[in-house]
């Protein structure tokens, strides 16, 4: 499992799969508070990502994996864009 | 290596040869529907399987060539040579890349750019489609978020200003999409030269208790920097769910720098492929022949217990010997039926090995500057597996000479009132119970009076021993070891090797080599081979206590010769038989084993062929012939000098089966 919840804060490590999804969006609707860690990570899977996209949970660390980095955290921090979202 | 991979190996070197054959048949006939199609096909089926893997690379180059076949041959407008050229370099490269891949289960590094490479040349010969065209133009009106992606980009400015083609990339995964295994994320990932990424959801986000997580709900949007090809190659498996638009052109000098590039690729790459064990392809109906068999041993196997019961309940002898019989006649017969079957399963068709050599053929006369009309007969024999695959290297080196030696230049032919065009032709057959495979040219000939002088040249023969031999003798001579030298083995007609390494691996599946020649007319090797080279009949000798095997198609005569009429010359002994001088040659020296005490009066001989000679083994006695199934030296003794193989006896003891010539040296 590349996903675990540690306090208050779920942490994505290594290659994150489909099936990481779901304990994710478990944790994410339990509580809607907790934030994502992201330093460990080096791949979202699209299951994973979507997750992230819909609850928008505070995203912390910086990804050293240069693909995530620079294209897909930036539109999960949400500077460049302005995304319909749901409560 | 993987189940499905090695499948995949198999399976793409058949497709790779059948692409081969079916564009060098195009090459012949560039109308042709029948080759075109099948070219088409196996192109398109390559294209597939490769797509299971992750040989992105390979299937980009693959996907190139289906698209320029597809439109030829919905064109039908045929095929020039340039464009069999570009599409046999690139499955050339794919021949090389599944070599590599058979070796070490993965693409070369180089794989990529050599990929990329390969399917820019085949897409430049790729006329532009008018249809493509239209499609781009209506869809233009739809592009507003093409430059909003731009815009909002770092750097919109850099990325307009930039030569190459943009690539605007829309991706909508369909919702059931992770339940295929697609991840989009990964995918995203692989398009190179990304500028700029927008995600989004397809449908709004519903309330947070309500998501699920297996349905995709993402659009993906990108602009990428590099060639249409290499981002198409990416979702070459989710079309459906992808557009591609390009905003920038090509510029046209990018596109013949492609074409040039792609001359240096075609020259630099030649690896050689290693010989790894081959899986071998079963006719299913031969399977079902052997399952078939194995059934009726069973039933065979079942009287057997019956009787062992019968036994045992004090039935009266007689009837049990007559079970007994009636059995041992069944068992018999059905293993002789199994032994057969076995047989015909190792049976493969000289297909196998000659559909390469047109190609080599082609290249070769393309090297030389040869115009050849070459030719094959009798693709559909049959023979043992490893005669057939024994026989490539050497009839490679045949037809290497056929092309270096043989063939004349046009201008020569045409004063001999010849076709331009050199003819050579590879023909196999089947005769009695032996297959003959032969190479013929109607090329220069070989001149005997040439070849007098190059054997006494290189001390081949003595002078007057030449000056007795027929014409037809001396030709013979080319199989001589030493015969060709360095100044005849060019980098083209072998490396390094001469006939006689032709004749020896000829001589070594058990068969003869051949040749006839007319100075002028042309040249005819032929080989002469057995269908199976595992049953081998054998006269098993004895030497003190052990026996050994002598295969018995090199043994004339077993004789007996008194110790007085043998004659001490120098340091060899040499008898006469039949009027002839023959040497005589002791076993036990040849095997390195104590003599024993006290010399026997009479000898006992076996009379046999070694090398070009008779000679006369001293054997301790002779024991029994018998048909054997002669299993090849394996693992650590594969090396081992002087034995061809061994066998097991009735009583469970191995016999070795002795190579003399080896041993004699």
């Amino acid at each position: 499992m590349s996903v675990r919840l540690d306090g208050n804060v779920i942490i994505l490590e290594g290659a994150c799969r489909v099936e990481d999804a779901e304990p994710l969006l478990g944790w994410l609707q339990a509580d809607r508070g907790r934030a994502v860690e992201l330093a460990a990570t080096e791949h979202l899977h699209a299951a994973v990502l979507q997750v992230l996209m819909a609850l928008r949970p505070p995203i912390r660390g910086m990804a050293r994996d240069a693909f995530l980095r620079d294209w897909i955290v930036p539109t999960l921090t949400g500077e460049s864009r302005r995304e319909p979202r749901e409560g | 290596m993987d189940d499905l991979l090695q499948h995949f190996i198999v399976e793409a070197q058949e497709l790779i040869q059948q692409a081969t054959d079916d564009l060098l048949a195009l090459e012949r006939n560039p109308r042709a529907p029948a080759p075109m199609d099948s070219a088409f096909r196996a192109v398109h089926t390559l294209k597939g399987s490769v797509g299971l893997f992750d040989f992105a690379p390979m299937g980009f180059a693959l996907h190139a060539a289906e698209d320029l076949l597809g439109s030829l041959k919905e064109k039908q407008t045929g095929f020039d040579s340039h464009v069999i050229d570009g599409l046999l370099a690139c499955i050339g490269q794919v021949e090389r890349w599944v070599a590599a891949i058979e070796q070490t289960g993965q693409l070369p590094p180089d794989a990529a750019e050599e990929g990329y490479r390969l399917a820019r040349a085949l897409r430049s010969q790729l006329d532009e489609d008018p249809a493509q065209h239209a499609a781009d133009v209506l869809s233009q009106a739809d592009l507003a978020w093409i430059e909003e992606l731009i815009a909002q980009s770092g750097d919109p400015a850099s990325l307009k200003a930039q030569d190459g083609p943009l690539v605007a990339i829309r991706y909508t995964p369909r919702a059931d999409c992770f339940f295929a295994g697609d991840d989009p994320v990964a995918l995203l990932r692989l398009v190179p030269d990304l500028k700029a990424v927008r995600l989004s959801a397809r449908d709004q986000w519903p309330p947070a208790a309500e998501i699920d997580p297996f349905s995709c709900n993402m659009r993906i949007e990108a602009i990428s920097g590099a060639e249409i090809d290499s981002v198409k190659a990416v979702f070459r498996f989710v079309p459906d769910q992808v557009t591609l638009h390009e905003v920038a052109r090509t510029s046209p000098d990018q596109a013949s720098d492609a074409m040039l590039n792609n001359g240096s690729v075609g020259a630099a790459s030649g690896a050689a492929v290693g010989a790894s064990a081959r899986m071998l392809r079963i006719d299913a109906e031969r399977i079902d022949r052997l399952a078939d068999l194995v059934g009726e041993m069973v039933i065979a196997k079942n009287a057997l217990a019956h009787l062992t019961v019968q036994l045992g309940d004090g039935l009266d002898q007689k009837h049990v010997s007559q079970g007994l019989v009636a059995s041992q006649a069944a068992i018999e017969r059905l293993v002789a039926e199994l032994h057969r079957a076995v047989m015909d399963v190792r049976m493969m068709p000289m297909r196998d090995i000659f559909r390469r050599f047109p190609k080599a053929v082609r290249n070769l006369a393309g090297q030389l500057d040869k115009a050849v009309d070459f030719s094959m007969e009798g693709e559909e024999v049959e023979a043992d597996k490893a005669v057939v695959e024994g026989l490539a290297e050497p009839l490679l080196h045949i037809l290497r000479n056929a092309v270096g030696h043989g063939a004349e230049p046009e201008s020569l032919r045409l004063e001999a009132g010849k076709s331009a065009k050199t003819r050579i032709v590879l023909r196999a057959y089947r005769d009695g119970d032996r297959v003959k495979v032969e190479v013929e040219d109607d090329g220069r000939g070989i001149d005997p009076s040439a070849i007098r002088e190059t054997a006494l040249r290189r001390g081949i023969a003595p002078a007057n021993d030449l000056d007795r031999m027929s014409d037809a003798e001396v030709v013979e001579l080319i199989f001589s070891p030493g015969f060709s030298t360095a100044s005849e083995v060019t980098d083209l007609s072998g490396r390094g090797v001469g006939m006689d390494a032709v004749r020896s691996a000829v001589e070594r599946l058990g068969g003869q080599a051949r040749v006839r020649s007319q100075p002028g007319q042309g040249t005819t090797i032929r080989l002469s081979l057995p269908l199976t080279i595992l049953m081998a009949k054998v006269m098993a000798v004895r030497l003190g206590r052990e026996l050994y095997g002598i295969p018995l198609d090199r043994i004339l005569e077993t004789t007996i010769v008194p110790a007085a009429r043998v004659l001490p010359v120098r340091d060899a002994e040499v008898f006469v038989w039949r009027d002839r001088t023959l040497p005589l040659v002791r076993l036990a020296d040849l095997l390195g084993m104590e003599l024993p005490a006290g010399a026997p009066q009479r000898l006992k001989v076996v009379v046999m062929t070694a090398g070009e000679g008779l000679v006369g083994i001293v054997v301790d006695g002779f024991a029994e012939r018998m048909d054997v199934l002669m299993r090849p030296m394996s693992g650590l003794l594969a090396g081992m000098p002087g034995v061809m193989g061994t066998t097991l006896l009735g009583d469970g003891s191995v016999l070795m089966i002795l190579d003399i010539p080896e041993l004699i040296g």
